[in-house]
């Protein structure tokens, strides 16, 4: 047998994968009862519905025709990807300057039109702004500079 | 009920020198992203959450409505002039907006839209006045399961208006509803879907996912389409559209207007929605019909005036019932939460400044909005020279620093991260991350008041179709359904969506 829509067998592959891992997390929680419903009764409920919506889109298809996924561009999603967990990392050891200017640099590397110049002017104007804005104006408790 | 009373305490809230302030603050923002295409007024709300939360509440929804309507303003520029949508809402302004412009009438192309926006704002902001206090009136009387098939239908509504496969869209929502339901469960005091992560102990951060998908993971995404040089056609000469060109096109603003203002409040409306069955209907009953797509002024008139209404009445269901139509609005209902004030028919009641002062902020708003994009068009203009190699990366840092700021906590950093994977993967799927973002909202609600339902009626499952106003919610989702699932309204539906 083919898939004949991939789009829709991959969507439903994804709502299986999220049913099964709700269903067997919440297998830990209570059930209950309709009249007194524990803390695994509405999850359990929402998993078997996405799990059978999910098989639905699987079944259908190998019956009706669909549209190919268009290509994964992982790499830049990555680079993006990473470029945020690195400012998770960063902030609050080296401060707000430092890991603004780091997630800015790493994320334009994501598209290949970025140019040196020009991304080393936005990073700085970005982290200047970001100072004056979110931490004078705004009183946001961020760290300005790493701490020593 | 006393309107003029409501409208006076509406008027001393919003016309105070702060509230002014944050009124254009927000417009003068929505006004930015809405001409500029690749960021949108969700995202922007989004980045905006954290710093919401060191106003007044009233403030804080004052500015993020700003944002919201003063971006349907903005796209209509983009489209006009570049024939790019600024907004999603825009799309169809294109059509005959820059048709206009490439016949030297960029100028009253832009004029009408700012005109019919205008009037429409006003006169959807007078819909709100009047409509939401007798509709909050009988939201108050609504028991667990009348509210539980409210948001069933709700749902189901949105699902049925967003674009693609039926199911994958209730997939979704189901998806969000679950998703929502991570971190403590208040009855039981158990900690859901954690994984072991502490962080989790409150739940999955809606700041964090909806920036996640509104913000990163259309980054990645929009990374991948051609970039468009944003080339503007022509010059745009005088602005104020002629008198004949006003006669021509008061009909058609009434009809976007009334069309937009029905559309907005229909979950899963808004400002789109409205924007396209405001094009069709005029395109249906305009007359003489032929001109359009070829640059005739009502098909600028109409739309634009239609997405402004179905902006503004799209608060309606959000202020009277709590209910977000459309993902803006769930983000309000966010901002709301964070101050504390749980969103529903009781807000009205118990915090007026609030609501009228939203509602008279949006008179304010849109006055601003047409000296704002008027005189100043050259100004909106020269900012889409701003290419986007140069927006993405600025986007991901506001995300990031929003995201950090809203508990001061580095965990949801990382949230963001592994959603805006996810967040990719939907897009490429044609997974509609609208559904998700309502569900998710929605499902600790939707959870409280099954329980509720359930344990009046000592477990059956009956009060839903014994209760007549519940029972009305139901047989409305299950039509919607069937309706959809009927194969001859479904290839209308797919047509009109595509267009």
């Amino acid at each position: 047998m083919n898939i004949r829509a991939p789009k829709d067998f991959w969507s439903g592959v994804m709502f299986l994968a999220f049913a099964a891992a709700a269903l067997l997390t919440a297998r830990g929680y209570s059930l209950g009862a309709a009249g007194r419903m524990g803390p695994g009764y509405f999850p359990m409920l929402l998993g078997g519905v996405l799990a059978l919506l999910g098989l639905v889109l699987v079944a259908r298809s190998f019956v009706i025709a669909g549209e190919p996924v268009g290509q994964l561009h992982l790499i830049p999603l990555s680079v993006i990807a990473t470029s945020v967990c690195l400012f998770g990392l960063a902030i609050e050891r080296i401060g707000l300057v430092v890991s603004l200017i780091l997630v800015i640099a790493v994320s334009a590397l994501a598209s290949r039109e970025s140019r040196l110049t020009e991304t080393s002017a936005l990073a700085l104007a970005l982290a200047a702004f970001s100072v004056g804005v979110f931490v004078y104006a705004l009183r946001l408790p961020l760290p300005i500079w790493p701490k020593l | 009920m006393d309107l003029f009373g409501n409208l006076a305490i509406g008027f001393g809230v919003a016309l105070t020198l702060e509230n002014i302030l944050y009124c254009f603050v927000g417009v003068l923002l929505g006004t930015l992203v809405g001409v500029l295409p690749g960021i949108g007024p969700v995202t922007t709300v989004a980045m905006l959450l954290p710093i919401s939360f060191t106003l007044q509440p009233v403030s804080a929804m004052i500015m993020l409505a700003g944002i919201y309507y003063g971006a349907q303003y903005g796209g209509s520029t983009t489209a006009i002039l570049v024939n790019i949508p600024g907004e999603a809402s825009s799309v169809v302004t294109t059509i005959d907006g820059h048709q206009m412009a490439r016949q030297g009438r960029a100028g009253p192309a832009l004029g009408i839209a700012a005109i019919g926006s205008f009037f429409a704002g006003c006169a959807a902001t007078l819909l709100i006045a009047v409509a939401a206090p007798p509709l909050a009136a009988i939201a108050l009387e609504f028991g667990p399961a009348e509210y539980f098939s409210l948001m069933v239908c709700g749902l189901i509504a949105a699902v049925v208006l967003a674009r693609g496969s039926v199911i994958k869209a209730i997939g979704m929502v189901v998806l969000g509803l679950l998703l929502g339901l991570a971190g403590t469960d208040v009855n039981s005091g158990i900690r859901r879907f954690d994984f072991g992560f502490q962080g989790l102990a409150d739940g999955i951060e809606f700041v964090a996912l909806s920036m996640a998908i509104y913000g990163i993971a259309e980054v990645a995404y929009n990374l991948e389409q051609k970039s468009e040089a944003g080339v503007v056609a022509g010059a745009i000469g005088r602005i104020w559209p002629s008198t004949a060109d006003m006669v021509h096109c008061t009909p058609a603003i009434l009809r976007g207007t009334v069309l937009g203002s029905l559309l907005g409040v229909v979950p899963g409306g808004g400002a789109l929605l409205a924007a396209f069955g405001a094009y069709t209907l005029e395109k249906k009953v305009a007359k003489p019909p032929r001109l359009f797509g070829q640059g005739d002024i009502r098909g600028v008139a109409a739309p634009e005036s239609a997405n402004n209404a179905g902006a503004q009445t799209s608060f309606i269901p959000m202020l009277t019932l709590g209910l977000p139509s459309n993902p803006t609005m769930a983000m309000m209902i966010g901002a709301l939460m964070i101050h504390g004030i749980a969103p529903g028919p009781r807000v009205m009641t118990d915090r007026p400044e609030l609501f009228w002062g939203v509602v008279v902020s949006m008179w304010v708003g849109n006055l601003m909005l047409v000296v704002l994009n008027l005189p100043l068009v050259g100004v909106w203009v020269r900012l889409l020279r701003i290419p986007y190699r140069l927006l993405f990366p600025s986007i991901i840092a506001f995300c990031c620093i929003g995201t950090y700021t809203i508990n001061t906590n580095v965990f949801d950093v990382f949230v963001m991260a592994f959603f805006a994977i996810f967040g990719y993967l939907c897009l490429k799927l044609d997974c509609e991350p609208a559904p998700l973002i309502l569900g998710f909202v929605l499902g600790p609600m939707m959870e409280e008041n099954l329980r509720r339902a359930l344990l009046i009626s000592r477990g059956d499952p009956s009060v839903f179709i014994d209760e007549p106003i519940s029972l009305a919610f139901l047989i409305a989702s299950a039509l919607l359904l069937i309706v959809v699932a009927a194969p001859s309204i479904r290839a209308r539906r797919e047509q009109a969506l595509q267009e």
